[in-house]
Formats: C-alpha cells, sequence, structure tokens
C-alpha cells in the first residue's frame, strides 16, 4: 500500500462557535491521531462550517476519527469520502524570481503582483499537482510558500 | 434566572462552594427553598458527591462552583464521571464577559481545561441563551451515553434578566441518540449466543444505566448462556445465580477469566472493553469465532475488540429484541456448564484467615451478613475496592458504586454522602483504604452537619495497599513510597469532626464494633487495623494475558 493510499479524507459538517475548533483538534490529540492537514470555512448553511480533515490512517482508524468526531455535540455531520468520486483542492501561494514566472504560469499559475522583491504566484489543483508545483519552487529557490489544505467536494456527475 | 432553570428541570440538590464569580447566584439562592445546597469543603467533593447521588437515585448531579482555581478543583470529579458516565451538571461561575481573555482575578479557560472530560460544555456569554442551554444541558447529560456537562456563565451574565423564552422544542442537530435497534441483527445474535457451544456474556455498566438486568437475566437464562459482570457492572447480573460468572477482568475470578479465554461466542454488552477487562488485548479471549458488542455509543464498536455482529443500540432495547429471536441452544451446553463447575470448584476466591492479622475479606463477610442487599456500599480506589466488589454477593444494581474507569482516590466518602442524599432510606456504607480516605477526609463535616446515616469502613493498612502489592510482584519489591506514616488517629480525627469511631485491631472486635455502627444514627468510622500484607487475589500480572492469573497461596 503506496502512502497515498493510507491518506483518508472526512468531511465534517460543524456548528460554528468559539470552542469548535479547538474541540475538533483537541479530540483528534487526544485519541493520538494522525491528522495530515485541515483546513475549515463558511459552509453554504448560515451557522456552520465545513472542515476538510486528512487523516494519515487506515480503514480502521479512520472510522474511528469519524465514529469520535460524530459523538462531539458541535459536530453535525461526518463524511468518509475516501476514493469517493470527489473535486478535492488545494492552494499555494509563491513569492517567485523574476526568472522563473514563464515556466510556472506555463504550469498553470496566476500572477498575482510583481514588485522589486520578486513576483506573488497561485497555484490550485489536486493535491499531487500542488506537491509537484512546490517541489519545483524549492528546487528554484523559491522565497516564500503557503500552502493550504484541501477542501473537497462530491462530484455531481 | 439560572435557579428558577434548575427548578424547571426538577433539581433537589447543589453541592457547592460559593466564591467571586458565582455570587450574584449565591445571592438568590435562598429564595429558592426547594432547592436544597449542600455546602462542600472543597470542590472536589461536590463533584463527587454530585456523582454519588447520580449514581444511587439516576438523576443528574448538580454542582455549583466559581471561577478559576473553584472550577479547576472540579476536574478530577468530572473526569470521574465522564469515564463513568455518569450524569451530572457542573455550573461554574465565569468572570464578566467584558473580562474574559484578559487574565482577570480568578479567570481560568474553564472550558478548555475541561473539555477532555466533559460530555458538552458551554460559556454563557450572553444572557438570552441562558434558559436553552441550561435544558439543553440536562437533556445532554441525562440521554443517551450519560456523562457531565459544564455550563460556565460570565458574571454579568448571572445578574442580568430576561424574557422567558421558549424552550420546549430542543433541536440539537449534532446529538443524534441511538434509539433503534437492527431486528435483523438483534436476531443474528440472539442465535450466535444460543447456538454457541461456550458462550459467554460479559454485562457493563451500560446494563445499569440502561436498567436492563431483568432483561439481560431472561435472555440469559432463555440463552443458556453465562453472565459476568465488569466491575462497573456489579449487581447487573446476581452473584448468586447459578449461571453467574462473578466478576471480569484482571482482578475478575478465576472462573470468569477460564471461561472467556475458552468462549466461543463472547457477547458484550454496555461496556468499554477497556484495557482492565482485556488485559493483553492480542490474547483476549482467543477463541471466540464471534464477537458480538452491544453499545449506545458507537464510537466503541471496534475501539479495543472489533465486533462481529454490532448492535449500537440500548442495552435494554437490544436485549428486549434478541430474546424472541434465540432459538434453538447448542446441545453442547450441558458440558460446558460443567467445565465452568469444575473450574469454579478449581480456582475459588479464598484467602488465609488466621495468620494473626485482621483479614480485609474478615471484614467484609460480617459486612455482608448485616446488609445483604439492603445496603449501598460506596468504595473507594485501590486494594479496597477490588474486595468490596468480589466478597459481596450483589444481586441487583445500584449497591456497589465505585470509580472504575478513572480509579480517583478519594471518591468514596464524597461519593457516599451523594448517595445517601439520594438515597435517603438506604443504608450507606462506604469503604476505604486509609490513604484515598484522607484525600477528601474534609468532607466528614458535610456527614456531621447532616447527620448522615453512612458507616465509614476504613481497611487500614498502613501504606497504600495496590501500589505496595504492584511493587513487591512487578516492580522487583522496591517499596517505594508506598508507606503510609504519620497518619492520624483516626478515631481522634473523628472525634474531631465531632462524629462517634472506633478501632479495630482484632478479629473478635469486627462484629461489637459493627453492632456499635448498626445502633448508631448518624456518621460511624471504624478503623479497621488490617494485615498490611494482605493482597488483591486473583491478579493477571501487568502485561500478561487473562489466562497467566495468580491466584491466593495457600498458606
Amino acid at each position: 500500500m503506496s502512502e497515498h493510499d493510507r491518506i483518508r479524507v472526512l468531511s465534517v459538517l460543524v456548528e460554528d462557535g468559539s470552542n469548535t475548533l479547538s474541540k475538533v483538534s483537541g479530540l483528534i490529540r487526544r485519541r493520538g491521531f494522525n491528522v495530515h492537514s485541515i483546513s475549515v470555512g463558511p459552509s453554504g448553511d448560515p451557522g456552520r462550517s465545513r472542515m476538510t480533515l486528512t487523516v494519515h490512517a487506515g480503514h480502521a482508524e479512520a472510522d474511528q476519527v469519524r465514529k469520535q468526531l460524530e459523538r462531539l455535540v458541535e459536530v453535525v455531520e461526518v463524511e468518509d469520502v475516501t476514493g469517493e468520486q470527489v473535486h478535492s483542492r488545494e492552494l499555494v501561494i509563491a513569492k517567485v524570481a523574476p526568472d522563473q514566472v514563464d515556466g510556472l504560469v506555463k504550469r498553470g499559475a496566476k500572477v498575482l503582483d510583481t514588485g522589486s522583491g520578486g513576483t506573488t504566484v497561485e497555484f490550485a489543483g489536486e493535491g499531487k499537482d500542488v506537491g509537484d508545483f512546490i517541489n519545483e519552487l524549492v528546487q528554484h529557490g523559491a522565497v516564500n510558500v503557503a500552502r493550504s489544505g484541501p477542501v473537497v467536494m462530491r462530484r455531481t456527475a | 434566572m439560572i435557579l428558577e432553570a434548575l427548578e424547571r428541570e426538577g433539581v433537589e440538590f447543589i453541592f457547592g462552594y460559593p466564591g467571586g464569580a458565582n455570587l450574584p447566584i449565591y445571592q438568590h439562592l435562598p429564595e429558592h427553598p426547594k432547592l436544597k445546597h449542600i455546602l462542600v469543603r472543597h470542590e472536589q467533593g461536590a463533584a463527587h458527591m454530585a456523582d454519588g447521588y447520580a449514581r444511587a437515585c439516576g438523576k443528574p448531579g448538580v454542582v455549583f462552583a466559581t471561577s478559576g482555581p473553584g472550577a479547576l478543583n472540579l476536574v478530577t470529579g468530572l473526569a470521574t464521571a465522564y469515564m463513568d458516565s455518569v450524569p451530572m451538571i457542573a455550573i461554574t461561575g465565569q468572570v464578566a464577559s467584558t473580562q474574559v481573555g484578559r487574565d482577570a482575578f480568578q479567570e481560568t479557560d474553564v472550558i478548555g481545561a475541561t473539555s477532555s472530560v466533559t460530555k458538552h460544555s458551554y460559556l454563557v456569554t450572553n444572557i438570552d441563551q441562558l434558559p436553552r442551554v441550561i435544558h439543553e444541558a440536562f437533556h445532554i447529560a441525562s440521554t443517551g451515553r450519560p456523562g457531565p456537562v459544564l455550563i460556565d456563565i460570565c458574571k454579568d451574565v448571572q445578574q442580568a434578566t430576561a424574557e422567558r423564552v421558549d424552550i420546549e422544542r430542543l433541536e440539537i442537530p449534532g446529538y443524534v441518540l441511538n434509539g433503534h435497534v437492527d431486528l435483523d441483527r438483534a436476531g443474528e445474535a440472539a442465535r450466535a449466543v444460543a447456538g454457541a457451544e461456550r458462550p459467554v456474556i460479559l454485562a457493563g455498566h451500560g446494563v445499569i444505566l440502561s436498567h436492563a438486568e431483568a432483561e439481560l437475566r431472561e435472555f440469559a437464562e432463555k440463552a443458556g448462556a453465562p453472565v459476568g459482570t465488569t466491575l462497573l457492572g456489579v449487581g447487573a447480573f446476581p452473584v448468586n445465580h447459578p449461571l453467574s460468572l462473578h466478576m471480569t477482568g484482571f482482578m475478575g475470578t478465576g472462573w470468569n477469566l477460564k471461561a472467556v479465554q475458552n468462549a466461543d461466542v463472547l457477547m458484550m454488552v454496555g461496556m468499554r472493553v477497556d484495557d482492565r477487562v482485556t488485559a493483553r488485548l492480542a490474547d483476549f479471549a482467543p477463541k471466540v469465532k464471534t464477537f458480538i458488542h452491544i453499545d449506545i455509543d458507537g464510537s466503541e464498536m471496534g475501539k479495543n475488540v472489533r465486533p462481529h455482529i454490532e448492535l449500537v443500540a440500548d442495552a435494554k432495547n437490544a436485549l428486549e429484541a434478541m430474546t424472541p429471536q434465540i432459538g434453538e441452544l447448542h446441545e453442547g451446553r450441558g458440558q460446558w456448564f460443567s467445565q465452568i463447575d469444575a473450574w469454579r470448584e478449581e480456582h475459588p476466591l479464598k484467602y488465609t484467615h488466621s495468620n494473626g492479622h485482621l483479614q480485609p475479606q474478615d471484614v467484609l463477610i460480617d459486612m455482608y451478613r448485616r446488609c445483604r442487599s439492603e445496603a449501598i456500599v460506596v468504595a473507594d480506589v485501590g486494594q479496597n475496592q477490588i474486595w468490596a466488589a468480589l466478597w459481596w454477593n450483589y444481586d441487583r444494581p445500584g449497591l456497589f458504586l465505585n470509580s472504575g474507569g478513572s480509579g480517583t482516590m478519594g471518591f468514596a466518602l464524597p461519593a457516599a454522602i451523594g448517595a445517601k442524599f439520594g438515597r435517603p432510606d438506604t443504608a450507606v456504607w462506604c469503604v476505604a483504604g486509609e490513604g484515598g480516605f484522607v484525600m477528601t477526609a474534609q468532607e466528614l463535616s458535610v456527614a456531621v452537619e447532616h447527620q448522615l446515616d453512612i458507616k465509614i469502613v476504613l481497611l487500614n493498612n498502613f501504606s497504600l495497599g495496590m501500589v505496595r502489592q504492584f511493587q513487591d510482584d512487578f516492580y522487583g519489591g522496591v517499596r517505594s513510597e508506598s508507606e503510609l506514616t504519620h497518619m492520624p488517629d483516626f478515631v481522634k480525627l473523628a472525634d474531631a469532626y465531632g462524629m462517634p469511631a472506633v478501632r479495630v485491631d482484632r478479629f473478635e472486635e469486627i462484629g461489637p464494633a459493627m453492632d456499635a455502627a448498626e445502633r448508631t444514627k448518624g456518621p460511624f468510622l471504624i478503623d479497621f487495623r488490617i494485615d498490611p500484607e494482605a493482597n488483591v487475589y486473583p491478579i493477571v500480572p501487568l502485561g500478561k494475558s487473562l489466562n497467566d492469573f495468580w491466584e491466593a497461596p495457600d498458606k
């Protein structure tokens, strides 16, 4: 089984609250689960947010993460969307040297601004593409890289 | 506003302690004579009293504490209740909402500090939230798998007033109760037990919490399956019943462990299957072909042992659904019973009665002769707890209370006080070692103040007995810091609090001391000076399998 196969993706709908994120992250720490990434943002429902967790775990452990999360009163719904037909996107923003820009734009990056300190570009894509993009940046000595965790949604078709 | 809400929820007793951040609540307390406030001597005592109250009478126990140190003193009591699924409401005062986050006097992030030991918690910064929060809190604490809920209320909110809000309808989308029993799955489970050659049922606290003891008994009798209980499940099945295997786990009875380790179908109902039950997990019940797990909390399924058949449901509902579907019993059942009988003969509970010292079993056997099923026994943690669990034939739930999951020393005295408030007509006996007893002994004041009829049985072995036993058996015999010297004279200590007490050194003195305790109205303490070398048996050495249990040596 490759490393990638052991990543499981959970989509978690939560009630907004000052304590929700700390409850979820506290539970993950307490139960000793190995979380790869977590991203949070408002969902379509007012008063609720959508968290996307990627867990470095086998099926049984991910099942425990899901069940433990479901116990939290703040958690409305947990879906394990691993292997499902989903769109998964990550975003990376990076400051790069001017001579890199053309190559990166050809790969699909978008220029956000250019100044004396360099050029800021953004790139969005599936986790693997974003990983490759960052590897290339690092090889060319990019100064600053910020990467989001993935957000996912089931495909409509 | 808070107090009216508590009255609406049917609260009778509040165990609490006032301080700066909850004074607005206390100011109005005298206007509510229906709410009887019990002033404790330390907040931990309040939490254990509320816990004992809830375990004894089934209603959520209510605790008040102030912010900062007051609330933090509850943490051990909350953890104790959380681990054992006991319904509790803790209402803590918090600094004013305008002060939160500024390190104000006696400010602590109580929600943060208690999140991992509460079923749910609320920080109330606005009066409009309050009626809904209190109603929700009681609902969450006492339904499903019960547990403690904490409500942290800012001081300015305590002083505010608001319109009565309609709270008839509760909408908590993230709180789903597992009520529905899958009938097909229940049938599958019932047939698996009945059709097994060597079935065993283990029953936990969940059976007691769901009042499923009659359903369990009916199922076990019809399916012809022997039943053992966990430490917290003691009383879920009568010890004197022919199908009883008494207690399981790493200090369970020999015949129970033999049965578990040789079973081909193991049904676990209302329990967490924790390490104290399984001992070395890889060797737990190795011959089982079908594990059946019934629990109201879905997250327990497969947490430690992966079941082949799982029923996420209330124990009572599940057993009710199972019994009519039992079907035919396996023909080899008679042989299984004879085998268990043989193990029972081969590995009985035993101790050496006369070695010149008073034995704890002597004390408990005398107590049991007097109390039978008419008293609640509240044990502390350690050797005293296991002796009180094993050397007593509990025949129904609610008679043996102890801190099983958390193993909190100092639990017994305050929990016994709470139990007495919850069940004033039942005799309450508190069994404790001297180590745990002094951790919360200040609550004797409460027992004396309210003249509670509690009999305190100290099994005083001049040491931390369980620690000493572990050191002797598993840590190279190095008795490091387990001897307790400079302990108070417990008879004088009781006297200082204004209650009678006697000391017992010899077997012949047990009866007269117990007579005196029973004759006395109000609290009474007996300091039993027991054999300092007395051990708990059977015991499974740490890290070993249930097969490897040690028995009491023949002396």
